[in-house]
């Protein structure tokens, strides 16, 4: 794996919604701490107001036995996100950064939706839901940290 | 012959890389063990309730509590900022520190699962753990064969100090290696989700949220009848989440807990495919054990030892491969040579052979017989075939009986020569085998089947005379045979009988040179010998060793044999000359199947004249007290008892449980000892129908008179000696 950020980039997928077509880009950087443990697999997906699922922007991890950990996420998603060749990556290491694109559809911004991220590493303790932040534009550009493995979440509109 | 080329290549190869595997697998093992034996033990009975109040005590924000398969309680928490993980006292809920997963150790895991390659290594890993598990297999059908049947898979192993420890460790480890490697791919299955070990996910529950108040996790009925020894994990509720539960895994399932009511919301049994990999898990990585991980450790230590010796035992034999000089085609040679060998002294003979009828003009090839065929210019075919073990075919000529089938008859005679040993029952059975195979299929003979008993150079003369005479050449041989490497023995004491009539005899005692343990391990120097091997020894000027029963084995720090000389015999009057302090060469030939195995089966051994040697020898070894009892026929106390002031000593210290004596040139002294034998019938019999091991060593007319007195005596128990040869329990050393 490359000591640089782990570009798994370019994975464009779309979150769409029913009569509008209308979409932006939408960059995320989420930077591990350096936990003792291997790679970390890392869910990030969308909810809306009432907690229910929207859609999966990316998954880093390629071992579906292994999903049950991102438990928020797998329990939500109810399995609609798996084998989405387009959206998952390999885990992510220990202090490394994570950087992917989506598009997400303009009516989910500012309208109440979230940004979620379940982290998991093998041995250590499942950590669903580390991340929860609104999607909003005031919120772009704005660190969040995590709980338990993840130092920095943010995420950039265009 | 493929079983062997099979454990070979997948060692020499796939061995190099399981190195890896078995260092890594040694510190993976012990290092859970000794956390095991440190592991605070959990106090019988408590209840996880019980636990979950400690710890909520001294742990405010503690959100999970594990038990680890070592023992140890460990809580992780979230407090204000900070995430924790702690080591915890059950008996208290004390904290006992941090838990920190190493970081060496992981990545050791990671090395020894994957090779640090991620899914590449991890297939690449199944793919050792593979050729572990054909290499095993392996292993056991060669020490099967080598032993002589998978019933005598615990017999004695016999060869050099580097045989003997990559066979006896094998046997030792082969149980576990398979374990290892069957648990290692089903693990890799596992992983790359071959086999499904859980379900998807969790069921859809939620706590209710009629009601606020949350219940304290002592207050839960589930986790009140829950002792701590079956708990796995338990997940406390998340704080901000009121629709969110308990969950508890246990070793025999799931279940959810709603934080309000404490009702049991959802339990799902443990799936048989996921216990099933419990136990896989366990038996491979023998974490939370300390018996088993020991094993374990064991095992992956014993890997570098399996491929060093391995590769060793692999160079050596490389190096006793024989080459033919002058060596024509097959389809160009009138005469062909067909080679079975099991340790290359019949390739001797045959390169003697090969070159004498050079000599004479001929286009000879030579081969091993597993290439039997014949070309158009083959006039004459000679098959020279030793027998392995009890009767079978040396290990590259397994399949030539086969392929002898396979082929129509020709029209060139084919001739066998086979070599054996007397001692086995199978006497070149093998070379029978081919002759039996050949004739069915309707091939001509020049010559018939002759035997040679333990590589008789004179045999062997005799039989190229005949060969010479029936194609009508003259075929002188040039046969040295080959002696092994020598060994300066030194003399350090001599005891002298007067023996027979002008054949005095006496005992020589011998020490060998201090000896480095590196040169044992490469074979060089004195091989290991045990009471009953033979020592072959070179008269000065002579290059065909003369034989002797050792009386001693190498753990008694001496060599000794009993020596009659014989009237113009070279060797034993050579022997007799030597004072204390001369040296003499000589070399270790074992001589399997006449050794005591090991078991604890009462001995009767029968012996007579220095046929005696042998079997004082068993006697001097027997420091387990077996019970051995000794039969010795001798002429006169005065002049040929044999060993008699050790055979004494041996009856005090218990060695020797009885003896009884016949003296044929005494009045009274009680005749031979076949009438020794007969006047103690009744104990003879009944010794050997509880499962007596019977051992003889004398002249040739002496042990058929004793196998006739056998008969006689076991013909009421419907036994005879023939029966006892056959289940490896009769054995005879004669001359």
């Amino acid at each position: 794996m490359s000591r640089a950020l782990i570009a798994a980039l370019l994975a464009a997928t779309t979150l769409t919604v029913p009569a509008l077509a209308h979409s932006r880009p939408l960059t995320i950087s989420t930077t591990l701490k350096n936990y003792s443990g291997n790679g970390a697999y890392l869910a990030v997906y969308v909810t809306d107001a009432k907690g229910a699922y929207a859609g999966t922007l990316w998954v880093s991890g390629g071992k579906a036995k292994y999903y049950k950990h991102l438990s928020d996420w797998n329990r939500l998603s109810a399995g609609s996100a798996r084998g989405l060749d387009a959206i998952t990556g390999a885990s992510v290491t220990a202090g490394r950064t994570l950087k992917v694109t989506a598009d997400v559809a303009d009516a989910l911004v500012d309208a109440g939706y979230e940004i979620r991220v379940d982290a998991a590493v093998e041995d250590l303790r499942d950590s669903p839901s580390e991340i929860r932040v609104p999607l909003t534009t005031t919120n772009a550009g704005k660190p969040h940290a995590g709980r338990q493995y993840i130092q920095s979440f943010t995420y950039q509109l265009q | 012959m493929t079983w062997r080329v099979l454990h070979r290549w997948l060692g020499l190869v796939a061995g190099a890389v399981a190195l890896v595997l078995g260092v890594t697998g040694v510190i993976l093992a012990l290092d859970p063990m000794v956390d095991t034996l440190k592991s605070a033990p959990v106090p019988a009975g408590l209840p996880v309730s019980t636990l979950v109040q400690r710890v909520s005590a001294t742990i405010p924000g503690a959100e999970e509590i594990r038990r680890l398969p070592t023992g140890d309680i460990v809580v992780y928490a979230f407090d204000g900022n900070r995430a924790s993980a702690s080591y915890v006292d059950a008996a208290d809920g004390r904290v006992l520190g941090e838990y920190q997963p190493s970081a060496p150790l992981r990545w050791i895991r990671n090395l020894h699962r994957s090779f640090l390659l991620d899914d590449a290594g991890r297939i690449a890993a199944a793919g050792i753990a593979l050729a572990m598990l054909l290499m095993s297999l392996s292993g056991l059908v060669l020490l099967a064969r080598r032993m002589g049947g998978w019933r005598r898979l615990a017999g004695r192993v016999r060869g050099s100090l580097l045989q003997r420890i990559h066979v006896t460790s094998g046997r030792l480890l082969v149980a576990v290696l398979l374990l290892s490697s069957i648990t290692a791919l089903y693990m890799s299955a596992a992983t790359f989700g071959l086999v499904t070990v859980e379900r998807d996910g969790d069921p859809d529950v939620m706590s209710n949220v009629n009601v606020h108040a949350d219940l304290p996790g002592h207050e839960l009925p589930l986790l009140q009848k829950l002792p701590v020894a079956e708990l796995r994990k338990l997940s406390f509720p998340y704080r901000g989440d009121p629709e969110d539960s308990w969950k508890v895994v246990t070793e025999h399932g799931a279940g959810w807990i709603d934080r309000h009511t404490g009702q049991t919301l959802a339990w799902e049994d443990t799936l048989t495919a996921k216990r099933l990999h419990d136990w896989v898990m366990l038996l491979h990585t023998g974490e939370g054990t300390v018996v088993w991980a020991l094993v374990l450790a064991t095992l992956g230590a014993s890997i570098p030892l399996f491929w060093v010796s391995g590769l060793m035992l692999w160079r050596q034999a490389r190096r006793q491969t024989p080459r033919m000089t002058d060596n024509s085609a097959l389809s160009q040679a009138d005469i062909l040579i067909f080679v079975a060998s099991e340790n290359g002294s019949t390739w001797g003979f045959a390169q003697a052979l090969h070159r004498a009828l050079v000599r004479n003009g001929h286009r000879a090839h030579t081969s091993g017989v597993e290439r039997f065929q014949t070309a158009a210019a083959t006039r004459q075919v000679l098959v020279l075939a030793a027998t392995y073990g009890d009767g079978q075919a040396p290990a590259h000529a397994a399949r030539a009986l086969e392929r002898i089938a396979r082929q129509p008859a020709g029209s060139a005679p084919v001739t066998v020569l086979g070599f054996g040993d007397r001692q086995f029952p199978a006497f070149c059975a093998f070379a029978e085998a081919l002759d039996q195979a050949l004739r069915t299929r309707g091939w001509p003979q020049l010559l018939p089947l002759e035997r040679i008993h333990q590589q008789s150079a004179q045999q062997f003369m005799r039989w190229s005379e005949a060969l010479g005479q029936a194609l009508g050449e003259s075929l002188p041989l040039d046969y040295v045979p080959q002696v092994p490497p020598t060994t300066p023995l030194t003399l350090i004491s001599r005891q002298d009988f007067a023996g027979e009539l002008g054949q005095p005899a006496t005992i020589l005692r011998f020490t060998w040179p201090p000896q480095h343990w590196l040169d044992r391990l490469r074979g060089r120097g004195l091989p290991h010998f045990e009471a009953g091997d033979l020592v072959g020894v070179l008269a000065p000027g002579s290059s065909v060793p003369r034989y002797y029963s050792l009386a001693s084995g190498y753990r008694d720090g001496f060599l000794e044999i009993c020596v009659r000389r014989m009237p113009d015999g070279l060797c034993s009057t050579y022997l007799h000359a030597l004072q204390a302090g001369d040296a003499i060469r000589a070399f270790i030939r074992p001589n399997p199947g006449f050794g005591l195995d090991g078991s604890r089966q009462p001995v009767v051994l029968i012996g007579a004249g220095t046929g005696v040697a042998p079997l004082a020898g068993f006697i001097r070894g027997n420091r387990r007290h077996q019970p051995m009892h000794l039969y010795f026929g001798a002429r006169d106390p005065a002049r040929d008892f044999y060993f008699g002031k050790e055979i004494q000593a041996w009856l005090g210290d218990r060695r020797l449980a009885s003896l009884r004596t016949a003296f044929s040139r005494t009045p009274d002294g009680g005749g031979y000892v076949q009438d020794a034998l007969r006047r103690d019938a009744t104990r003879v019999r009944e010794l050997i129908a509880r499962g007596a091991i019977v051992r003889v060593c004398g002249s040739r007319a002496m042990a058929q008179g004793v196998v006739e007195t056998l008969n006689d005596i076991l013909r009421t128990v419907s036994l005879n000696v023939q029966q006892l040869k056959a289940g490896g329990r009769y054995a005879e050393d004669v001359f």
